[in-house]
């Protein structure tokens, strides 16, 4: 009952949210009217999907691009068109920046335009708009409800598994709840508001320590520090993603890293359920391709200025192509999978007329590659698919245990710890699902889903007043990358599609999982317009 | 940027299709969790492939099966196990129609909201509508025998004797062999020559379709010959009449009859009586009897009339018609598992639907009355409001006995079925065994 409110709670909170736009100023076009500039970075030209559309044939589709600084003046590039812009009587050169203030005469091919500031009533009144949005539902209550639901499931742990219940896990349960309180408190007193992303996170963090405690209670404290070390990441890259220039120029290096840690992957990686995506130091595993998703899209976002430079979509293309390439020697069908969908929604939220032929020529070499490296093993998968229970003892072992024990769960499940599908091998990872489906029910594992779709549904919303196309692509990048695995990991389990190993975003056991999971949540913190809501903005007064 | 706000739109349909991924998964879930939750490898409920919770009883309470983690117990008399195998089912569960099959997430006590999950970890019980005393009597009349005795209660449908021979102590050891013959049970999976008891469906239609059937009259020789075939009969009858016909089962005059319905008439009338139609008992599937009535060629169609020929017939089936002759023409569905029994004594089992009209019914019900009067002998049957028809079924070399009828009583109407295999004449083998569960049914009622 608990889990239901926190649950639906937040998701009601997030799905409610109506960014108002903020206007940064007016664009004004002779005859042809004023337009607000609601976004950071706009086209200019006579494409209907332009930002602001001049429908003139002497215009050329996507003509210049208009980007709001920090210092608040404009950038203003022409993106090479066919009759060229003049700003205050200096013919632009096509592909370099220009500074363009209010009241500057910006001439588009003859068509005379200017910037108009906006007015100070209207700033004031942006900012009356945007105190009147809908405030984020305040943390305290969810955050009781959460604590309550932590303390039950400790004590139901230690009922279910009796010695098996260490004081580490114990304490790893409390300190989850403590951590979750300061979190909570410190971003409060520092003037943040929103927090129904977190909450999630922080319910879903707790269902997989009980996950993690009821099939290896040994690794709890792993799993715990492994969420400090995500949430840190994600604050982290919250606040370092508020300066997008910052994170322009820190792209080549996240690249070469990425491209670093998959090659030592390769090299040094372990084999372990059928593929090599690990690597052991000391005693320690961990799975790079989890950090390297991070770098994936960070890499694939970019402002809108980029979008149009050959040079920038060459690189994401030849660094998906390599990744892709990794992840086939590897022998990691399900990321790569995952991998391959986020390039195409990625590719397709940016392909601008110019990049389109490249990405979809790496797009489809990619998928010849894919298929070339998987072919025995996507076919020996795709045999049993659909027919697990012809096979029960052997080819559809996970599969069926995971439907067979998930149905024994119920709707309300048996109790954390009480499962038996924590016999079968990683049923704490890849068939995650059905241990949740048992030890929780149906219902709570339904809710789970509903979560991450809920965070994707809010991050689409929420970029409708986004500044920047960074942000856009990024929280789209992640929402698919969450989705699609998600996807893999359950219908995998489940028989809805061949078993693929990859992990329940946040629900399974794994430290690099967790770490991630948290990581990306900063994506869609970052998507959050809302005022004074998500840490990746600087604080409005 | 508006292109990349509407081009965001993706992100929706990626989560529409997880959706109705989910829900497609939900769906097989509220379908097939119960048979999810009770495959074999499923270790919540089962311990070293063995169900480990639920317990089985006879109407009586008589402890049948309990599951435990620490393995299965069954009956302590062996007489009763091996009577009542069939019902309750072997540990390995190579007896399809035994409740530890059947009845599986019942006895785990699934249910869609608690799954599998149970306080008292002792699962559920189930109340089998049989008597286990009354089941081992039948055991021993038939003597070893192949055969099978089934008996249910006209009016509720319960079933209270199903034993079927060979059979197996489920507490000894058995075959792995799911195909061993005693794990197979004659009465619901069963399909046999019905002999003369067939003779029943062949007066109904007759009762329905000749006209004048009351003044039908035949002169039987013995021999019978029609078309250089001898419809022969034990013994010449001499003159009868359709009800003597009946009660001297005489083979000449039923093929007589026959030939006047007709193949299309017969076809109708098997199918009217529920003899070609599986009837699903509680889950469990009887087999369907089967039926070939040429219409271009008398001599078969005379003996399908007299119920040779290609002729079978499943026993749960004819007990079935046999409850119908007995409830006016109304057929009940039979089952197995006892329920609220007090709603059900009230209002009657579920309807099965009419096999015949209340006319035709009594007119038959008189007819079987008769059949005991005049040739089984009602002192054989003391203490019975019997009604019956025997039948001696030739298969090849062997005589196939066979026993059928009901018995008209307030606090007992039970239809029966008996059949022993190689048994002989009909009514002095299965006659005896009808008799004995009988008794001891009613005995056990008091």
């Amino acid at each position: 009952m608990l889990a239901i409110y926190i649950l639906v709670s937040s998701i009601i909170s997030l799905l409610r949210t109506r960014p108002t736009p903020e206007i940064w100023g007016y664009f004004l076009v002779e005859d042809g009217g004023n337009f607000p500039l609601t976004h950071w970075e706009n086209v200019i030209g006579r494409s209907k999907s332009a930002d602001i559309m001049i429908p003139l044939k002497t215009v050329s589709k996507n003509q210049v691009i208009l980007c709001r600084r920090e210092d608040e003046r404009w950038m203003i590039k022409d993106l090479g068109s066919k009759n060229g812009t003049v700003v205050n009587g200096v013919p632009l050169v096509p592909e370099k920046r220009y500074i363009v203030d209010v009241g500057d005469e910006i001439v588009i091919s003859g068509v005379h335009c200017t910037i108009a500031p906006a007015s100070l009533e209207e700033a004031a009144n942006n900012r009356a708009m945007r105190k009147g949005d809908r405030e984020p539902v305040a943390p305290w209550k969810i955050l009781l409800a959460i604590t309550a639901f932590q303390a039950m499931t400790i004590v139901q742990l230690t009922m279910a598994l009796g010695s098996d219940i260490t004081a580490t896990v114990v304490l790893s349960m409390v300190a989850l709840c403590v951590i979750m309180w300061v979190y909570v408190s410190v971003f409060k007193a520092l003037g943040r508001k929103g927090f129904e992303m977190e909450m999630i996170a922080f319910f879903m963090t707790t269902i997989n320590l009980a996950v993690t405690t009821s099939a290896r209670p040994g690794d709890t404290f792993k799993q715990l520090v492994a969420m400090v070390i995500g949430i840190a990441l994600m604050i982290f890259m919250c606040i370092y993603m508020r300066d997008l220039k910052r994170t322009r120029k820190i792209r080549p290096i996240l690249l070469g890293l990425s491209v670093l840690l998959l090659l030592f992957n390769l090299v040094f990686g372990t084999m372990k359920y059928g593929a090599a995506n690990w690597v052991r130091i000391g005693s320690m595993t961990i799975q790079p391709s989890e950090v390297v998703k991070l770098a994936f899209i960070v890499i694939g976002a970019g402002t809108l200025e980029e979008l149009y430079e050959k040079r920038n979509t060459i690189l994401y293309a030849a660094f998906s192509l390599f990744c892709l390439g990794c992840l086939a020697l590897m022998g990691d069908f399900g990321t790569a999978l995952i991998f391959f969908a986020t390039y195409l929604v990625v590719s397709f939220l940016r392909s601008g007329d110019l990049s389109r032929m490249i990405l979809t020529v790496v797009g489809a070499a990619a998928m010849g590659l894919m298929v070339l490296r998987f072919e025995t093993y996507i076919a020996s998968r795709f045999a049993i698919w659909g027919h697990v229970w012809d096979d029960p003892a052997d080819k559809g072992f996970q599969q069926t245990r995971t439907m067979a024990f998930g149905a024994g769960g119920g709707l309300l499940g048996h109790g954390a710890g009480n499962g038996s599908l924590k016999y079968v091998a990683a049923s704490d990872t890849d068939l995650v699902f059905g241990f949740v489906m048992e030890e929780w029910g149906l219902i709570i594992a339904v809710l789970l889903v509903l979560c991450l779709v809920t965070l994707t549904i809010f991050a689409v919303i929420s970029i409708i007043a986004g500044r920047s196309t960074f942000y856009t692509i990024a929280a789209c990048g992640a929402a698919t990358m969450i989705l699609v695995q998600t996807m893999l990991n359950i219908f995998g389990a489940v028989d809805l599609f061949p078993l693929t190993g990859v992990t329940f975003p946040f629900i399974s056991t794994g430290g690099t999982s967790m770490m991630a999971s948290w990581a990306m949540l900063s994506f869609f913190k970052a998507s959050d317009m809302r005022r004074n809501a998500s840490l990746a903005l600087r604080k409005e007064e | 940027m508006r292109k990349q706000e509407r081009r965001a739109l993706i992100c929706v349909l990626i989560a529409v299709v997880l959706l109705a991924g989910i829900g497609i998964f939900v769906a097989r879930f509220v379908k097939d969790g119960g048979k999810w939750a009770t495959f074999y490898g499923n270790s919540q409920i089962y311990t070293d492939g063995i169900l480990n919770r639920g317990t089985v009883t006879d109407r009586y309470d008589e402890m049948l099966l309990n599951c435990t983690e620490s393995g299965v117990e069954y009956n302590s008399d062996a007489t009763i196990r091996k009577a009542t195998v069939h019902a309750v089912g072997d540990p390995k569960g190579n007896i399809s129609s035994g409740a530890i099959n059947a009845f599986k997430s019942q006895l785990i006590g699934y249910d869609i909201i608690n799954g599998t999950y149970d306080t008292s970890a002792e699962g559920k019980k189930i109340q089998l509508t049989i008597d286990a005393k009354a089941n081992a009597v039948a055991y021993n009349a038939l003597g070893g025998r192949t055969g099978c005795v089934g008996v249910f209660n006209w009016k509720t449908g319960e079933i209270l004797s199903m034993v079927s021979t060979p059979s197996c102590d489920p507490a000894g050891s058995i075959s792995n062999d799911a195909e061993t013959s005693y794990y197979f049970n004659n009465f619901l999976q069963g399909a046999m020559t019905p002999g003369s008891t067939f003779k029943l469906v062949t007066s109904a239609a007759a009762i329905d379709k000749v006209d004048n059937i009351s003044s039908f009259s035949f002169d039987c020789d013995g021999n019978n010959e029609f078309k250089g075939t001898k419809l022969k009969d034990v013994s010449s009858h001499g003159h009868v009449d359709f009800r003597s016909a009946l009660a001297q089962s005489c083979n000449g005059a039923f093929g007589a009859i026959t030939r006047e319905l007709g193949a299309k008439t017969m076809e109708e009338y098997v199918e009217k009586c529920g003899l070609t139609e599986s009837i699903e008992i509680n889950g469990i599937d009887t087999q369907a009897g089967s039926f070939k009535f040429p219409d271009d060629d008398d001599v078969k169609l005379s003996w399908a009339g007299i119920g040779q020929a290609d002729d079978q017939v499943n026993p749960c089936a004819m007990m079935v018609y046999m409850g119908a002759i007995a409830n006016e023409g109304e057929a009940v569905h039979p089952t197995l598992i006892k329920s609220a029994t007090f709603v059900k004594e009230i209002t009657g089992g579920r309807p099965l639907g009419r096999y015949l009209s209340k006319d035709t019914a009594n007119e038959l019900r008189s007819m079987m009355k008769n059949n005991v009067e005049s040739n089984y002998g009602t002192s054989n049957y003391s203490g019975l409001d019997i009604y019956a028809k025997s039948g001696t079924a030739e298969v090849g070399d062997r005589s196939d006995s066979w026993f059928v009828g009901f018995i008209d009583n307030e606090d007992n109407p039970y239809a029966f079925v008996v059949w022993v295999k190689g048994g002989g004449f009909g009514s002095s083998t299965a006659g005896p065994v009808a008799k004995a569960v009988l008794n001891q049914l009613i005995s056990d009622n008091e």
